[in-house]
């Protein structure tokens, strides 16, 4: 399935609702569609509110798949070239530090694949789960 | 999924405290709602402590978390903290990757939070 997003908080949610249903009708346990909708939400996050600066009038796609054991997520921006693979993940050195990375921390936690490309204009991220076991029971 | 938010004062422990109810989801689009409804509870120098009963919370994400985080700092200012208590596992899972809430106060549920204030509170009396 493919959904070509403006680049809203809304629309991100939209997108992780019908990630979640997919999921779900691909009878994925309920911890998988949290870890699945929850690396989504951080990376189209991230899109929205840097790439784009909430301007609701770019626009983005999510696609997102099964492939034998494998359910990936594939999002497409046009904005600035920009690698998130290679933000540093660290958490706050001190208490009063401001907060930063914690969504790509989270992603790299519950995806057990990033990869990102430079295609033409667009910066392409894909994340990959591997379900371990027979559907119904990951 | 949305967010519903209920504040509401209570006493743990003989100390006053308000408890923030969330349920739902606090994630991108919610997250700005919950830090409207904080700004005027934490503008009030008499608010302290805050509880965040997170029983019905079923999704957070980052941004979220950056909620959190800010309320825990303007509390921590004025010597008093925000405490969270029963987290369901997914939730539980995401607060103890990101490990990046130092200090932050989890508790099972409301009889170990009591606990912890009940000792806080004679500690501060000692001293």
């Amino acid at each position: 399935m493919t959904l070509q997003l403006h680049a809203t908080p809304e629309e991100v949610m939209r997108a992780v609702d019908a990630l979640r249903d997919f999921a779900r009708a691909q009878c994925l346990s309920e911890k998988t569609v949290f870890d699945l909708a929850l690396a989504l939400e951080e990376c189209a996050s991230n899109i929205v509110n840097h790439a784009f600066k909430r301007d609701a009038g770019q626009k983005f796609s999510v696609t997102f798949d099964r492939n034998g054991s494998d359910i990936f997520i594939e999002l497409r921006d046009g904005g600035p070239c920009f690698d998130p693979t290679g933000v540093e993940c660290k958490p706050c050195a001190s208490e009063d530090e401001p907060p930063g990375g914690w969504g790509i921390q989270l992603v790299h936690y519950y995806m057990d694949a990033l990869h990102y490309t430079r295609d033409g204009n667009e910066n392409v991220l894909r994340l990959t789960k591997r379900l371990t076991t027979q559907p119904g029971t990951t | 999924m949305s967010l519903e938010i209920q504040i509401q004062d209570s006493v743990v422990a003989a100390n006053a405290a308000t408890t923030v109810k969330l349920s739902g989801s606090l994630d991108t689009v919610t997250a700005p709602e919950l830090e409207r409804h904080l700004t005027p509870l934490l503008a009030q120098q008499g608010v302290k402590d805050l509880v965040f009963d997170l029983a019905k919370l079923k999704f957070i994400s980052s941004a979220g978390l950056r909620v959190f985080a800010m309320a825990r700092k303007q509390l921590k200012e004025r010597g008093g903290q925000a405490t969270f208590i029963h987290l369901q596992p997914q939730i539980r899972e995401v607060f103890d990757i990101i490990k990046a809430l130092p200090g932050v106060a989890v508790f099972k549920d409301i009889d170990e939070l009591d606990r912890y204030l009940a000792a806080r509170q004679r500690s501060h009396l000692e001293q």
